[in-house]
């Protein structure tokens, strides 16, 4: 950590956490289906810098095998499957949202601030360097929630697992450097295994039931 | 070879082998040899725990005490009865020609690393590598779950998958925290995230951290579980699944997924008093037993009437845990043991009654008793068995969870209603008013569900439904669950009594 001073490599690695919300807010307010997949492969490079930043910062060099994983499994074969599976659908554009656009950008907002309330009591506890990023990873986690229940294609609502994903990925590294890479290495393969299943998936919906609009699957009701 | 070694090996090349497999006698024999295979390393594990007690293996990755070994137990004993119940079950589509050969060979690949990840996951002493193979859990049952690829089966599979996702994602997030706070304490080491170095450090843990962690790992693991109110994928993917697969998810997975919880629990219990999950465990279990027991008044179809069985007894299981103290936890373990043996049973009946009347409508099925007698026997016995009465060993198990939350002590409730009315309940009313709500509820389910087994079992069969049932082979799996079930009853081998009285141990450590 020697070459930057602290409170410039801890303003680094803020910025960057603060990219990462920035790309959830658009992923929000995008109503092309591709322009989001883009969006998220974005967020991901963008989590890899991040991580990269992380593991030359600290030292610790198994953050950068997690980053390079990142950019190859989240920036280019999970955007890769998505794209193939938008481009078989004839969907580009989600047209009846669950809510619109303009009230979820506010209760995004309402979403980080409570994120930041809730991770209050244990954010002194986090390493100085990266003191936000725990507040900002459940933030995305959040927002990733709210935009599954919030739009009615399949693929909007595996990009927002996917943002999920990201934000978790983004506490585990910035706020306690990274898991043991083991671990580390089964949620990668866990993602990649969730992201090639969720794109079979969505053709068989799409054979099924002729639309990937998960509002029409309602044969099984209480 | 150790008997860890076999346990996650056979279910790998298994797997693999079935993939190359065509023939369905060679898939049912490459299954069935598996199984055998995984219930002599299950009994050399259970042996090692019980005489010579916990130990650890490869570099502390594996971590097996009682209370894994138990699980063990679970998962290789009800994997076994299922890939009995699986030949008769297939042997049918087969014979019709739904399922191509592909498919098969498909279907045990998957079922195979399905067990591959529940036996994963009670092994991993780390509870990052738990939350992989809970996570991994769900991808290998999706397909399993839509394996007839109907309209309602791929809904159910999507809900599921989406869902239970979800959920675990929320999960992940706990054991960041949880690694968080252990970081801090030990130090950037692999064995950050293992049970057995957080219990080590357990007063150097962050008590903040660790009450939020488990908040989000409890809701996690809870949807995996089919805990209300996140259960609603439960009664769509065990309707629309295989019957030898919603066996599995209702017996065999809730019971690996609550595993989770508890491993995180003695955690908790160790920072924090053990009040304080203890509580959150209690208000879970028991919305879980009141609402299913609401939803099983209303249900039409067999299957859905079994999936909200489960979330009820997974509530009083997880009520038990709650209480803790040795006599409510142990009936809590009896009652994963019981409930995984009576609603693989249920569930096989179930497979046995669609095949021959071709609906789950519960209207629709009557006379089971004259059309299939042995069925009949054993849906009448797992029916007895889920309402939790005697003969069956569910009534001794839920009686023990009913007895410990008469006596439960906590040194009374007090709440604070704005700044001068502080009410305070004693243990005793707190205790009497629970009770009473447990009692009005077990007997709300006694009533709906007994009501719509008997109305399958008496009367008399539709015309056009044969009616004849002779003894074979296909039936080993409905006595051998029975047997157990009501000799459970009675009294509980020494050996596997041993493991419980230790994992009760373990899980009132605190």
């Amino acid at each position: 950590m020697g070459v930057i001073r602290p409170d410039i490599a801890s303003q680094m690695v803020d910025l960057c956490a603060a990219l990462l919300l920035l790309t959830c807010f658009a992923i929000v307010a995008q109503r092309r289906l591709s322009a989001c997949v883009d969006l998220f492969a974005l967020q991901s490079a963008f989590l890899a810098v991040t991580a990269a930043l992380m593991a030359f910062l600290t030292g610790i060099h198994h953050i950068f095998i997690a980053a390079l994983l990142t950019v190859i499994i989240k920036v280019i074969i999970i955007p890769r499957i998505l794209k193939k599976v938008i481009k078989r659908l004839n969907v580009t554009r989600e047209l009846v949202l669950n809510i619109n656009i303009p009230p979820s950008l506010l209760i995004c907002g309402a979403l980080v601030i409570l994120a930041f309330y809730i991770t209050q009591p244990i954010i002194s506890l986090g390493f100085l360097l990266t003191k936000d990023s725990l507040a900002i990873s459940l933030a995305i986690v959040l927002i990733g929630f709210f935009t599954m229940i919030a739009r009615k294609k399949a693929v909007t609502q595996v990009v927002g697992f996917l943002v999920m994903e990201n934000g978790l990925f983004l506490g585990a590294t910035a706020a306690a450097y990274g898991m043991p890479l083991i671990v580390e290495l089964g949620v990668f393969f866990d993602v990649l295994v969730a992201g090639l299943i969720i794109g079979i998936f969505t053709h068989r919906l799409q054979d099924t039931f002729d639309s990937v609009d998960t509002s029409k699957l309602t044969e099984l009701k209480e | 070879m150790s008997a860890v070694a076999l346990l996650l090996l056979t279910p790998l090349v298994a797997g693999f082998v079935s993939l190359g497999l065509r023939r369905a006698d060679a898939l049912h024999g490459v299954n069935l040899t598996a199984m055998l295979v995984l219930a002599g390393a299950q009994a050399a594990t259970m042996m090692r725990v019980v005489q010579h007690g916990g130990f650890r293996a490869y570099h502390d990755l594996v971590a097996v005490d009682a209370l894994s070994a138990y699980v063990l137990l679970i998962i290789t004993g009800i994997g076994f009865t299922c890939s009995l119940y699986t030949r008769s079950y297939f042997e049918h589509y087969r014979a019709q020609g739904t399922i191509s050969p592909v498919r098969m060979s498909r279907y045990f690949f998957l079922f195979h690393m399905f067990m591959f990840t529940m036996i994963l996951a009670t092994l991993a002493n780390s509870l990052g590598i738990l939350w992989v193979a809970i996570e991994a859990t769900t991808l290998a049952t999706t397909f399993l779950v839509n394996f007839f690829k109907r309209k309602a089966s791929l809904e159910a599979g999507w809900k599921y998958l989406i869902l239970c996702s979800v959920g675990i994602a929320l999960a992940l997030f706990g054991t960041v925290l949880m690694y968080l706070s252990s970081v801090r304490a030990l130090g950037d080491v692999s064995g950050a995230l293992n049970v057995t170095e957080l219990l080590q450090a357990a007063d150097q843990l962050d008590p903040h951290a660790v009450k939020v962690a488990f908040i989000f790992i409890l809701i996690g693991y809870g949807t995996k579980i089919g805990l209300v109110p996140m259960h609603t994928w439960v009664p769509e993917a065990y309707s629309e699944a295989p019957a030898p697969v919603s066996a599995m998810l209702a017996g065999v997975l809730e019971t690996v997924a609550l595993y989770a919880v508890l491993r995180s629990k003695t955690v908790v219990d160790a920072v924090v008093s053990p009040g304080y999950a203890g509580n959150l465990l209690i208000f879970f279990g028991l919305l879980s037993f009141g609402v299913a027991a609401c939803f099983i008044l209303i249900q039409r179809d067999v299957k859905r009437l079994f999936a909200y069985s489960s979330i009820e007894h997974m509530g009083i299981a997880i009520i038990g845990f709650g209480i803790g103290g040795a006599v409510g936890t142990f009936g809590a373990l009896f009652h994963l043991l019981n409930h995984a043996l009576a609603k693989s049973l249920a569930f096989f009946a179930a497979g046995n009654v669609h095949i021959r009347f071709g609906t789950r409508e519960i209207g629709n099925v009557r006379g089971l008793l004259k059309a299939q007698p042995i069925t009949a026997l054993a849906l009448l016995t797992a029916g007895v068995a889920l309402v939790a009465m005697p003969p069956t060993a569910m009534f001794l198990s839920e009686v023990s969870v009913m007895t410990a939350l008469a006596t439960h002590v906590s040194g009374g409730e007090t709440f604070h209603l704005g700044r001068f009315l502080t009410i305070t309940i004693a243990d005793e009313a707190r205790n009497m008013g629970l009770v009473s709500l447990f009692l009005v509820l077990a007997v709300v389910v006694f009533g709906g569900f007994m009501y719509r087994i008997l109305g399958m079992v008496w009367g008399d069969p539709p015309a056009e439904i044969q009616q004849r049932e002779p003894w074979s082979l296909a039936h080993a799996p409905f006595v051998v669950s029975m047997g157990a079930l009501v000799a459970l009853g009675f009294f509980i081998p020494e050996s596997v009594g041993e493991l419980m009285t230790v994992a009760v141990k373990i899980l009132t450590a605190r």
